[in-house]
């Protein structure tokens, strides 16, 4: 586990381990450092001190002659263990007595050893102590100390160094665990409200301060904006009520508008029909009847009058189409884009196109409204067969492809076309490029397309030249 | 025109007086003119129906062999016609050709599928009144007539 | 002529290697050592202050009897000092010859002798030293000893208290501790 994600707990708790140890093995390395360079001059005072008491000790068994005697004090030197040897010189320098007993020798003492001087020589310490008494010379005494002591020394400092240490840093463990809480304990608080109130989103909830140092001032903050957050959601909530009854009230404004409308074009519907049927019946009860009757100016007249409540019924119809459309949902089924042209396109066939070869390439199947869907093939298929109808030989393509999330169809004809000049006109409502001799139509069709496949998500456009044809284009979302 | 309220085979009800005069006149072109009676109101219709009011001469059992029945009606209208046939026993199997204006109307009745048998656009001439009658299975309607 | 001088001088050999080293040279090995000891003891004992009435109150040390140190004695003192007071070597015939002294050695060999010695001396401070058999059960502070052909000392202990003298124990340590005869 990475060191910043470890919990503030033992961040802490290590801090402290880590601090005391330093310190305690700063210290002890420093007193272990001095000891040792203190342990020589201190081998050397015990030693000279040793060696002084020795020779004071010695001075009557020397003066008198009595190795005995000599060899008893010098014995007493087994009490202290790293003594290996210690010998006594009479003034010439030549060895009185021994110790060990056993250790004899012979060799004489030179006389640059005859003056007091202890140093270290290999590994040992020795030292040589002139014997006087008074201020009479009576002989030297020759020390010789193994450093066992100091090493002993030693291994009791490092043996006692490794048990503080293992101590301390136990009471260390314990204090820094109990200490370390003053801190954790606030913070560990403050977070574990802050994920209470993330999880339950109770933004009322507030963090207890428990002291007046840097984390209170931390709850204080927190706790400050939790208030801000609590009113501004409660505002918000306020102004979600608001708006939600505004909503409604839309709403029910609109249902009600909606159903006006549907009153109304209902009314249209029918009520704007009946006396166009009038017009149209009896116009042709005239025709029928006393056609004999009028000459072929009256005839003609009364034909007129007859196309124009036909158009005049298209138009209502076109018009009502459009205007139901606003209030009708979209509802997206797949659909056979296929048999909807091919259906489509029979109808429009038969009905008044029977020269034009209409070509239905395999269309996608797409997801959008059936009766919206049909009627903007209606509408382009109907256009494309009606704009061909001066060529000699005109001919249709419906098609489809995918391109980036979305299934593009097209109805393309060879007919008159359009004037790109004009393209803004296009899907404007009864806006029309051509004029009524040349060809006939309310101007709404197109209006209605774009209408129906901007209802479903999708875009409308087309390409025109004059007299070239025009391919119309639109694109339903693919989700 | 004039006829008499018994035995009739088409009981028109439509209360626009010119769009029943087209509708009678196509009729008449195919020799129903005379077996036919014209109503203009929902209330009227079901008198003459159910033997009340003004036609309380005639007898229930005495029912025409078909109705040509327009919705958009003042008083009652053409569905609640529809429906108070069809909920009486001695009359809910007269055959009813309900008569649209226009397409919308048709939603409505398909919807409606109380017994709405066929319907017919106005005006109603040769043509949507043989698709209706073929709907209906009333083929002999037709057997007198010849179209013109 | 070569004869007579190789002659004389052979004689001169015999004479030398016949006669008694005492007779002819100064003090014995023996001695040589004991008048060291002498000298050793001033630096062990102490006596009481009124016996160094001044500062430049030499220390001395007398010899009772005949000398059988020679000149070895006054050798090894010679410009020896104790604690500052100078030694002094004095001889003494007779008993009643001694006066002021600090170290008597008292060289009687008769028991008798040293008795009649010791009891006329009584003179405190005075540190007697002989190396008669039992000198120092006899009422002597200390006596030598041979032993294993090395010269060793008796010290007793009552008498030296009762002279008002301090022995070191360094000095006990290497001597014998012997108490008086009942007579």
């Amino acid at each position: 586990m990475l060191l910043k994600d470890t919990p503030i707990r033992h961040k802490l708790m290590r801090a402290i381990l880590l601090t005391s140890s330093a310190v305690l093995l700063i210290t002890c390395s420093f007193y272990f450092a001095y000891e040792f360079f203190t342990f020589r001059n201190t081998s050397i005072r015990q030693l000279s001190i040793l060696g002084e008491i020795i020779a004071t000790n010695s001075t009557a068994a020397m003066a008198f002659d009595s190795r005995e005697d000599a060899n008893e004090i010098l014995s007493a030197l087994k009490a202290e263990p790293h003594i290996v040897a210690a010998i006594l010189y009479d003034k010439e320098g030549n060895p009185f007595s021994n110790y060990p007993l056993s250790a004899k020798t012979t060799t004489v003492l030179s006389k640059s050893d005859f003056e007091e001087r202890y140093s270290f020589e290999e590994s040992y310490l020795v030292g040589f102590q002139p014997v006087i008494q008074g201020n009479k010379r009576l002989g030297t005494l020759y020390l010789k100390s193994d450093m066992g002591a100091m090493y002993e020394r030693i291994r009791l400092y490092g043996i006692m160094a490794v048990i503080v240490t293992i101590i301390s840093f136990l009471v260390a463990y314990f204090l820094s665990k109990n200490l370390q809480k003053s801190i954790s304990k606030p913070i560990l608080a403050l977070a574990e409200i802050s994920q209470a109130i993330a999880k339950r989103n109770d933004y009322s909830v507030r963090a207890t301060k428990l002291g007046e140092d840097e984390i209170g001032l931390l709850t204080d903050a927190f706790n400050q904006m939790l208030e801000q957050i609590h009113t501004q959601n409660q505002e918000i909530q306020l102004f979600n009520k608001n708006l939600e009854l505004k909503i409604k009230e839309r709403t029910y404004e609109l249902e009600i508008a909606n159903k006006e409308l549907e009153a109304f074009s209902y009314s249209v519907s029918h009520d704007l029909r009946a006396p166009l049927r009038s017009i149209d019946g009896y116009s042709r009860i005239l025709i029928e009847d006393y056609g004999d009757k009028i000459d072929d100016e009256g005839k003609r007249t009364l034909q007129i009058i007859v196309k124009n409540a036909l158009k005049m019924g298209y138009l209502i119809d076109d018009l009502l189409a459009f205007s139901r459309l606003g209030k009708q949902n979209v509802t997206k089924i797949l659909l056979d884009m296929n048999a909807i042209a091919q259906r489509v396109t029979e109808e429009m066939v038969a009905q008044n196109y029977k020269t034009s070869e209409v070509t239905i390439e395999p269309l996608l199947s797409t997801k959008g409204d059936s009766s919206m869907l049909r009627q903007v093939m209606t509408n382009l298929i109907s256009n494309a067969l009606k704009y061909s109808t001066k060529k000699e030989k005109p001919v249709i393509t419906i098609g489809s492809y995918h391109e980036n999330d979305y299934d593009i169809f097209y109805v393309k004809d060879n007919g008159a076309g359009f004037d790109m000049k004009y393209y803004d006109k296009l899907f404007g409502v009864f806006q029309r490029l051509h004029s009524p001799s040349e060809f006939e139509g309310t101007g709404v069709g197109l209006a209605l397309v774009h209408r129906i496949i901007t209802k479903h998500g999708g875009k409308v456009w087309a390409e025109g030249k004059v007299n070239e044809g025009a391919t119309f284009y639109f694109s339903l979302p693919v989700f | 025109m004039t006829n008499s309220i018994h035995d009739v085979d088409v009981l028109l009800v439509e209360d626009n007086p010119d769009d029943a005069g087209l509708v009678i006149r196509e009729l008449k072109k195919i020799n129903l003119g005379n077996s036919l009676y014209h109503l203009s109101d929902g209330a009227e219709a079901l008198d003459f129906i159910f033997g009340r009011g003004e036609f309380s001469e005639r007898k229930v059992e005495d029912k025409p062999k078909v109705i040509l029945l327009d919705l958009k009606m003042p008083k009652v209208d053409g569905l609640e016609v529809l429906r108070t046939i069809r909920d009486d026993d001695r009359t809910k199997l007269i055959p009813v050709v309900v008569m649209t204006s226009s397409r919308e109307e048709q939603d409505i009745i398909r919807s409606y599928s109380l017994g709405v048998n066929a319907y017919v656009v106005k005006p109603v001439g040769f043509d949507n009144f043989s698709k209706a009658v073929a709907e209906l299975g009333m083929f002999w309607i037709l057997v007198n007539q010849s179209p013109r | 002529m070569i004869t007579r001088r190789y002659i004389f001088t052979l004689f001169l050999l015999i004479g030398i290697v016949f006669l008694s080293p005492a007779q002819l040279s100064g003090p014995s090995q023996e001695y040589q050592v004991k008048a060291v000891f002498l000298f050793n003891f001033a630096q062990f004992v102490e006596w009481s202050p009124s016996t160094f009435p001044e500062t430049e109150t030499p220390m001395v040390i007398g010899v009772l009897g005949e000398d059988p140190f020679g000149t070895y004695l006054d050798e090894t003192v010679h410009g020896e000092k104790i604690n500052n007071h100078a030694l002094i070597v004095q001889r003494y015939k007779k008993v009643e010859d001694v006066k002021k002294c600090h170290i008597l050695f008292i060289n009687y060999k008769k028991k008798d002798q040293i008795k009649q010695a010791l009891s006329a001396l009584k003179v405190k401070d005075i540190l007697t030293v002989s190396d008669a058999s039992n000198f120092a059960q006899l009422g002597g502070v200390i006596g030598f000893f041979t032993e294993e052909g090395k010269i060793r000392i008796r010290v007793n202990l009552e008498v030296a208290k009762n002279s008002e003298l301090s022995i070191s124990s360094k000095l006990l340590r290497v001597a014998e501790i012997v108490k008086s005869e009942n007579n």
